[in-house]
């Protein structure tokens, strides 16, 4: 802090790398906070099933809930990044990944919603268990679903 | 790129649109009347199968229809819902204005379920308290209207024995002392025996009858849930009737596995105890029967773990085969989802011949059914102390001509002094009086 002399180059080298990373993409974050969401409703399912303590299966319906929420703000934010020519291309099969997923939860919160057991076993526990393996998928390919405009523009 | 995320959002709201699309139509309730109902086999659903008619009231001069030969008039209107009725030796008609003291939403289901029943005017606001209607003018209206007992927690069933008032507030039995001729009871009541309510309170409504020597009362208590889905912990004590000792207040439990009675009365003919029971929901639109039954002691009727016998529902676990073994079966089904809230014995033919000997049961009309049921006052005929035939329709035209629109909801039934039956409608906030020839005007 004290050799300001300093300062000059080192903001100035800042705002170049800003031009390229400040346009991140903006529905990246989201699709993994979402499906973080969805991927630990199969751990509450799975308790559920082996305890049928009632309060497990309350914790994946609102797992399951806020997951897809927090999904379609990404989703939004994803037309959003494409709007401001933040993204370039789609990532096609994150994109139809995380779209199953999203899907086979969407019909998962419809079957957590019935009451007691069958809102958890056998179908509920099933699309948990069928989600996480995609939002794994998705998360290995790290939860963009587009490709940046920025980083083409490097390649 | 746009137009593929656009695609995507659209292919996802019309999936959800035909999943809401998938519910299955109710058939005829009459299959499901008396002692071996049709019941058709248990489905499991993605959309909670609700079908709320929007509650618009009565217009002025609107009433309610009866059969040929008998009259319907107001007797009350502009009550904090009303759901239970009761009358006084001296003709004083008592009226408890009560609902739910509210539950918590613990689920997103409850949240958006809590909302589409108040279409249907369950969240009226109740009065927690009794309202006295005294006729004073011989033109069977009433011509006093007082404020009874003020200050109560969700009650339901009242029930006078002597000169000691019993009230069934949705967490106890308090008795008030009764002096004949009263307007108002001003000192509080002295609590006889706890009941289970709080937390959750999912069935809140307490049905109260004395047994005919007086020495007994009979409480109905409504299960905490559906079908378990609170927890077996909550269920404690819950879906049955308890058997109150008036002298000491000691209870037990007289039947389990009744997972809403909603209306108890002894039959004055045999003094067999009688209850009216709401079944489980979200198995289907005909599935379960709502009954009528005799009351045996030590009796298990299935809740949560079988219906009608020993049908299993899948939905608890673990499961009990050795209580499924032992589950009886009801006397009469009275069709599914109708909800049925009170019953009466007519006591002989004050309305009509046809009405001589039976009860009458209320029936608040379904929520999650389509086509709608319910929503009418039944008359039940007996033969030889139980149920037996078709239910003859008394009091109609709850629903609006379209039947798609609430007028009003049947609930607490009473025959006042001259033999009319009286009906407390919870949506119209109204008592209706109906009367034949040889009840009166």
């Amino acid at each position: 802090m004290s050799n300001s002399d300093a300062v000059p180059p080192a903001a100035t080298q800042r705002s170049a790398v800003n031009t390229i990373l400040v346009r991140r993409l903006l529905h990246r974050g989201f699709i993994a906070a979402g499906g973080a969401l969805l991927i630990t409703a199969l751990g509450t399912d799975y308790v559920y099933f082996k305890t049928a303590l009632w309060q497990w299966a309350n914790f994946s319906a609102w797992l399951i809930t806020t997951g897809l929420i927090v999904l379609l703000v990404g989703v939004l934010l994803l037309l959003i990044d494409f709007a401001t020519r933040r993204a370039a291309r789609l990532d096609v099969v994150s994109f139809i990944v995380v779209a199953a997923a999203g899907l086979l939860s969407l019909l998962n919160a419809f079957v957590h919603s019935r009451d007691a057991w069958t809102s958890v076993v056998p179908q509920g526990i099933s699309l948990s268990a069928l989600s996480t393996v995609l939002l794994l998928i998705a998360a290995a390919r790290g939860w963009s679903l587009a490709k940046s405009r920025a980083s083409g523009d490097r390649t | 790129m746009k137009a593929a995320s656009f695609r995507a959002i659209v292919t996802m709201i019309s999936f959800a649109a035909v999943l809401t699309a998938c519910g299955e139509r109710g058939g005829d309730p009459a299959r499901q009347y008396g002692a071996d109902p049709y019941l058709p086999d248990p489905h499991q659903y993605l959309l909670p199968p609700m079908s709320v008619p929007e509650e618009v009231g009565w217009k002025a001069g609107e009433t309610p229809s009866v059969p040929a030969g008998l009259k319907v008039e107001a007797l009350a209107t502009g009550l904090e819902h009303p759901r239970f009725l009761y009358t006084l030796p001296n003709g004083d008609i008592l009226v408890v204005e009560s609902n739910s003291p509210g539950t918590e939403a613990f689920r997103p289901k409850d949240f958006i379920a809590g909302k589409v029943k108040a279409r249907a005017g369950a969240a009226g606001k109740g009065g927690n308290r009794i309202t006295l209607l005294r006729e004073t003018t011989g033109d069977g209206q009433p011509g006093l209207r007082t404020v009874f007992i003020d200050h109560l927690h969700s009650p339901y069933g009242i029930a006078l024995v002597g000169d000691t008032l019993y009230v069934a507030n949705t967490d106890a039995v308090l008795a008030f002392q009764y002096t004949p001729g009263a307007t108002h009871i001003e000192s509080p009541g002295v609590k006889l025996a706890d009941l289970p309510a709080g937390p959750i309170d999912h069935h809140w409504t307490k049905a109260l009858t004395v047994s005919p020597d007086g020495s007994k009362l009979y409480v109905g208590v409504g299960s905490n849930s559906n079908i378990t889905e609170n927890g077996m912990a909550v269920e404690e004590g819950r879906a049955a009737i308890y058997e109150i000792d008036r002298s000491t207040g000691a209870k037990r439990t007289f039947a389990t596995g009744t997972r809403n009675p909603t209306g108890l009365a002894f039959d004055p003919q045999t003094g067999q105890l009688f209850a009216v029971v709401n079944e489980r929901d979200e198995i289907g639109p005909d599935l379960v029967p709502d009954y009528l039954t005799s009351v045996q002691q030590g009796g298990f009727y299935g809740w949560p773990y079988s219906y009608w016998g020993n049908h299993v529902d899948v939905r608890v676990q673990p499961e009990r085969p050795d209580l499924v073994a032992r589950a009886i079966k009801p006397d009469y089904g009275l069709s599914s989802h109708v909800a049925p809230l009170s019953l009466l014995f007519s006591e002989g033919q004050h309305l009509s011949p046809e009405f001589a000997h039976g009860v009458f049961v209320s029936e608040h009309g379904s929520w999650d059914r389509s086509p709608l049921n319910g929503y009418q006052v039944i008359f039940v005929p007996f033969v030889n102390g139980r149920p037996a035939g078709k239910p003859l329709p008394v009091v109609t035209g709850f629903l609006g001509a379209d039947n798609e629109t609430v007028r009003g909801r049947p609930v607490g039934l009473a025959l006042d002094r001259a033999g009319a039956l009286l009906v407390a409608d919870d949506a119209g906030n109204a008592v209706w009086r109906v009367s034949g020839p040889q009840s009166g005007t």
